[in-house]
């Protein structure tokens, strides 16, 4: 099949981009942007390519090679790694059509379009990778390409700043993600051991997806928990869960192009793929004894996290004033939700990965159009400021409108009852995030009574509602307030935004169905039931779900819409209306607003606190002092004494024979005298 | 091919040297010479490399040479390759010429300094080409004088102190191994110093204490060469004074040295060490953490970029030791591994010391700033080394360090994971010292720099083109070093 010899090339081009714009940007027009352009569309094209092929024929494309020693490198691109593909590569190309005309005017765009091409590359290796140390490559390739781009403008310390600190916080998850992937391959290689006394045969990945899928039932529970937890660390640093997040509100130094890349594309999508990617693992950990410690079973860990992140996100992103920093908020928090739905796997079983995945691909579409929105508006007002904007809708009618439209979707606005063919009726977030509630985590306190994660989705739903209208009315209602002549952005830009913002309003109704259908044939139900046997869990058919959540009472099923809309009402008579005077709450004399305003003090703790005082002040300085002072101090003194006693030795060599015969005899003597009370004794 | 081919490799930049110091007039000459005769040694080396087989069986040497010197002794000249040392051959054959043309600028003493670098490498060559170990210690204390002299005559303001402490310091090392091979020699009663002989050898000597003793004082003399903490202090002093050709042959190659004696002796002795084994393996892995971690923090503590640099190559080295440690084929192969792609990740740091240093005339941090804003090129070549350094995947010293950890998990699991603490700090002190120094608004305190010139330029891009070459396919190093360790008598496979 011809699909299966090209596939390569959905990576390959655009490292192969990432080359050309780096060597021969400075020379083209643009900066070389459209190299990368043409080669995104081509691995888009290819993208859906192989889709088709997998959708019409149903089995995966997989292709293995040997890498080295007992690796392999390979792709497999199964209904989970598919959409994901599509996704990335079509989001991908309109962030840099969009950046032609943003960038326009950066002299860096060589160095910008190459990074970029390299940093949709390295998502892509994540999403292609058959084996999870390849996926772990990429995944810190991904990890490189958003350091570099936060830290675009390098000449701005801030930049540089915010750069390394996403890069090390994400490197916390990494060494977890790492310290899992070493703890499996030990694992799987006492299985394999059992197995073949006489030695593993050649050809054999213990790595391999596949391979460990195949034998998860066979891997020690306690190890299995643990990897999985470790793994979930990584896509904690990544997706930007609690308590990892604190990077990516400070990752909006980069150009808005670049956050749009690593808040809808790439990068913070990856920790939920990966969880999603290894699901099988995640499904069959149970809660286990270590240590007279119990910890609990991982998916029941990744729905309280994402919970939690969901709503603690969200109520920062209700005081920030930098634009792009409550879409940073929004999207921790949307990416909770994603944990959300996968945590509750351990009821309603793989039909979790595909209603995380869909919320997913819904909130690319609208996020990306948020901050390419919000690029429009920073382009035309020169500023991020909130406060200083205003009354935009009169000068940027279309970036005013796509803003709307996918703020509609990302507060989830929709109509609930309504269901056309079984497909609810609203904005993308809607259908997606409706799904995640009450199929999810209703259905999962239906089954088992623990009704936090449900409380979690609905209290996060109303916040995200008030914060995201209280965005749009702050920039695009009321009086100006600055003196700049905002104007509307060039085609390229508000091309990209419209198309962004039909996908937010209508691709969740079109395909939620057939979406989750594809989707949930990326494992096999029959064996996802087992592997949740092996942690105790029993997993509920599809109709069964459907019917639990059809039989809700209709306060619950009303629950996400009503919490939407009067979210929207609130921020309008705050916002908008200002019936309700925004100073009398939002000031610093409030200690919830203060504390809200300063991130939870999240700054001084982890920055001030563990960073400087902990690890620069107390461990460096104090390994410092050792080395010189006691260390070395030691071997300069041990030197020192030789010397002195050379100076001591020097006096004694007189040079005359008879000292020298003299110190002999006693010398002699002496040793005589020890040999002889060794005798005596 | 012919019959001395090792040989000729060795000798090559050994005559140059002569030619070097003793006939050339110019600085132009004299680097001409040098870059010439340590050109034609890699391409020497290029050709047994490709004609190499691996997979022959433990102390299977090819390309041998053995001539009768000191007959009555037992001492031959006797020279062999296999797959331990032909990596780090090529290595001393790559690093020494690019060295040579880093330093095309040289304006002091050039004759001498060029001819000291070809001694250096000559005496790197014969340490790891050597089959007798009467041999091995001559060409092992030839490096130091090279090495004593570049610190002493080209180094920075507290030279004289830094060289002495080099010499003194590494010399009463090896004056330890000495008593620990001639404690061998004797013990074993073979009357010869051959190393493949005396490591068969080795397991007859009756008492067990014996065996431990010359095992510990080789390793000793291996343990300051590398070095561990907390025999390290050496090297961050001498690595401040050299000069920057200095630094990258001395972390680049010299050190390996020190790992490439565990490799070839103190690991074939290893199943031979009876009821001390384990106690053995313990003190290797606790003073392999040490070192990772101790070694990190300090390098997170200093303000000399070089001085970070020293104390990131102890940590590095600390994988090494790990991976001997762990005494499983992975984890072995992984820490060889670790030589070799250390020895090109930390020439490039060290050559980007080097320029800021010629540059802007200091290389204290916190009065650097902005760099990346005048020097372009130099900002990318140092951000790719410090990437490397900090084991980014996709670059050689990601793959060592997998194989490190993941080997070493299934032998030494606490110690393992011990390690891993480190990492997040590794990429903390490098990624500081790049905001801090390059990044930011220029400081303009520090006048106008030059970036690099095309002399300095070549030889970082070609290691980085090698870094990331060896990161994604490892290939035949990767094998060699994988099929070397596997023979290792009692390793785990």
């Amino acid at each position: 099949m011809a699909v299966d010899n090209i596939v390569y090339l959905i990576p390959a081009l655009p490292v192969l981009a990432f080359v050309l714009t780096l060597a021969f940007g400075k020379k083209l027009p643009s900066g070389g942007g459209y190299i990368p352009i043409l080669a995104i569309a081509i691995s888009c094209i290819i993208s859906v390519m192989a889709f088709l092929q997998i959708y019409n024929t149903g089995i995966p494309i997989e292709v293995s090679a040997h890498w080295f020693s007992v690796l392999n490198v390979g792709i497999l691109i199964d209904p989970l790694a598919s959409v994901m593909l599509m996704m990335v590569t079509f989001v991908s190309l309109l962030i840099h059509i969009y950046a032609i005309g943003y960038m326009a005017h950066d002299p860096g765009k060589p160095r910008y379009f190459a990074e970029t091409a390299l940093f949709t590359a390295a998502m892509l290796g994540v999403v292609l990778a058959d084996n999870i140390l390849q996926f772990f490559i990429a995944w810190e390739l991904v990890g490189l390409c958003s350091y570099l781009l936060i830290g675009f403008w390098f000449r701005k310390p801030t930049a540089a700043a915010a750069a390394k600190k996403a890069f090390l916080t994400t490197r916390v998850g990494d060494v977890l993600f790492l310290a899992g992937i070493v703890i499996l391959y030990s694992s799987m290689r006492d299985v394999f051991l059992e197995r073949f006394p006489a030695g593993i045969p050649d050809g054999t990945y213990l790595l391999q997806f596949s391979t460990i899928f195949d034998n998860i039932s066979h891997i020690d529970p306690t190890n299995l928990t643990i990897i999985t937890l470790l793994f979930f660390g990584g896509a904690v640093g990544k997706s930007g869960q609690f308590p990892l997040h604190v990077w990516l509100p400070d990752a909006m130094e980069g150009p808005t192009t670049v956050s749009a890349l690593i808040h809808a594309a790439t990068m913070v999508t990856a920790g939920v793929y990966l969880v999603a990617r290894t699901f099988p693992m995640f499904i069959a950990s149970p809660a286990v004894e270590l240590a007279g410690i119990t910890i609990p079973a991982t998916l029941t860990v990744v729905a309280y996290i994402g919970g939690f992140t969901a709503l603690f996100a969200s109520t920062m992103g209700l005081v920030m004033n930098d634009i792009k920093r409550v879409l940073a908020f929004s999207t921790i928090s949307q990416l909770g939700y994603m944990m959300l739905a996968l945590g509750m796997g351990s009821v309603i079983g793989v039909a979790a990965v595909g209603f995380a995945m869909f919320h997913l691909i819904n909130h690319a579409f609208f996020k990306a159009c948020l901050f390419l929105c919000a690029g429009s508006v920073i382009h035309s007002t020169g500023t991020n400021d909130l406060r200083e904007m205003g009354g935009l809708m009169s000068k940027m009618k279309i970036t005013g409108i796509t803003m709307l439209f996918s703020s509609l979707a990302l507060a989830g606005i929709g109509i609930p009852f309504l269901k056309i063919i079984g497909t609810p009726i609203g904005t993308s977030g809607f259908v997606s995030k409706d799904a995640i509630i009450l199929e999810g985590s209703y259905v999962f306190a239906n089954v088992t009574h623990d009704w936090i994660p449900f409380a979690f989705g609905v209290l996060a739903a109303l916040l995200t509602a008030i914060y995201t209208f209280r965005l749009w009315f702050m920039a695009f209602t009321g009086k100006p307030r600055q003196e700049r002549h905002p104007h509307e952005s060039p085609a390229t830009m508000t091309g990209v935004l419209s198309i962004l913002a039909v996908f937010a309003l209508v691709f969740g109704m079109l395909t939620f169905i057939p979406f989750n259908i594809f989707v949930g044939h990326t494992y096999d139900h029959h064996e996802i039931e087992e592997l949740a046997g092996l942690a105790g869990n029993h997993v509920i058919g599809h109709d069964e779900i459907l019917d639990i959540a059809h039989h809700a009472s209709p306060i619950i099923t009303l629950l996400p819409v009503i919490v939407g809309v009067g979210g929207l009402l609130l921020a309008w008579v705050i916002y908008n209306r200002r019936w309700i005077s925004v100073a009398s709450i939002g000031n610093m004399r409030n200690p919830l607003f203060k504390i809200l305003a300063k991130r939870y003090y999240q700054h001084e703790i982890f920055i001030e606190l563990i960073s400087l005082k902990f690890t620069y002040g107390v461990l460096a300085l104090a390994g410092e002092f050792s080395d010189r002072k006691i260390v070395d101090g030691i071997i300069d003194g041990i030197s020192s004494f030789i010397i002195g006693g050379a100076e001591v030795l020097k006096k004694i060599q007189t040079g005359v024979v008879q000292n020298y015969a003299t110190a002999t005899v006693l010398g002699v003597g002496l040793i005589a005298l020890i040999l002889s009370l060794r005798w005596v004794i | 091919m012919v019959d001395y081919v090792l040989s000729l490799i060795l000798f090559i930049p050994l005559i140059g040297a002569a030619l070097t110091l003793l006939f050339t007039k110019s600085r132009e000459s004299a680097r001409m010479v040098a870059f010439v005769s340590s050109a034609i040694s890699f391409v020497l080396t290029i050709m047994i490399y490709l004609q190499f087989e691996p997979g022959i069986a433990f102390l299977g040497f090819q390309f041998e040479e053995k001539i009768g010197w000191i007959s009555s002794m037992g001492i031959n000249y006797q020279l062999g390759v296999d797959g331990v040392s032909m990596p780090l051959i090529l290595l001393n054959a790559i690093l020494c010429p690019l060295t040579i043309v880093y330093a095309w600028g040289e304006s002091k003493l050039p004759n001498q300094f060029f001819a000291l670098i070809l001694v250096l490498q000559a005496g790197v060559f014969g340490v790891f080409m050597s089959l007798d170990f009467f041999l091995f210690y001559i060409f092992w204390e030839l490096t130091l004088i090279p090495l004593y002299f570049l610190i002493s005559i080209w180094g920075g303001p507290n030279k004289d102190y830094a060289a002495i402490k080099f010499f003194i310091y590494t010399h009463v090392a090896s004056l330890v191994m000495v008593l620990g091979i001639f404690a061998l020699y004797f013990s074993t009663g073979v009357n010869t110093f051959e190393i493949p002989v005396l490591l068969e050898a080795f397991s007859d000597i009756v008492s067990a204490e014996m065996r431990v003793g010359i095992f510990l004082a080789l390793f000793f003399g291996f343990l300051v060469k590398m070095p561990t903490v907390p025999f390290h202090t050496w090297l961050p002093d001498a690595h401040v004074e050299a000069p920057t050709a200095g630094s990258v042959l001395l972390a680049g190659v010299l050190l390996k040295m020190g790992g490439y004696g565990l490799f070839r002796v103190l690991l074939p002795m290893m199943d031979s060490l009876g009821p001390y084994r384990s106690s053995i393996i313990t003190l290797m892995a606790v003073l392999a953490v040490v070192s990772i971690l101790y070694a990190t923090f300090l390098a997170l503590a200093q303000k000399d970029l070089k001085k970070m640099v020293a104390y990131s190559s102890v940590a590095h080295m600390g994988y090494v030791m790990l991976g001997a440690a762990a005494f499983n084929y992975m984890s072995v192969s992984g820490a060889m591994f670790q030589q070799f792609s250390h020895g090109l990740i930390t020439a490039v740091l060290f050559m980007s010391v080097g320029v800021i240093q010629h540059s802007v005339h200091t290389r204290i941090i916190p009065d650097l700033g902005g760099l990346a804003d005048r020097m372009p090129k130099l900002a990318f070549l140092m951000m790719c080394g410090f990437m490397a350094s900090l084991g980014l995947p996709a670059m050689s010293g990601f793959i060592a360090e997998f194989m490190v950890l993941t080997g070493s998990y299934l032998t030494l699991p606490v110690y393992a994971l011990l390690a891993m603490v480190g990492i997040v700090a590794t990429a903390g002190y490098h990624l500081w010292a790049m905001q801090r120094a390059m990044f930011g608004s220029y400081n303009e305190k520090l006048g106008e720099p030059h970036d690099l010139a095309n002399f300095e330029m070549i030889p970082m891009a070609i290691l980085v083109l090698l870094i990331i070459l060896f990161g994604v396919y490892p290939g035949s190093v990767m094998e060699m070093f994988e099929h070397a360790s596997k023979i290792i008598p009692g390793v785990m496979i």
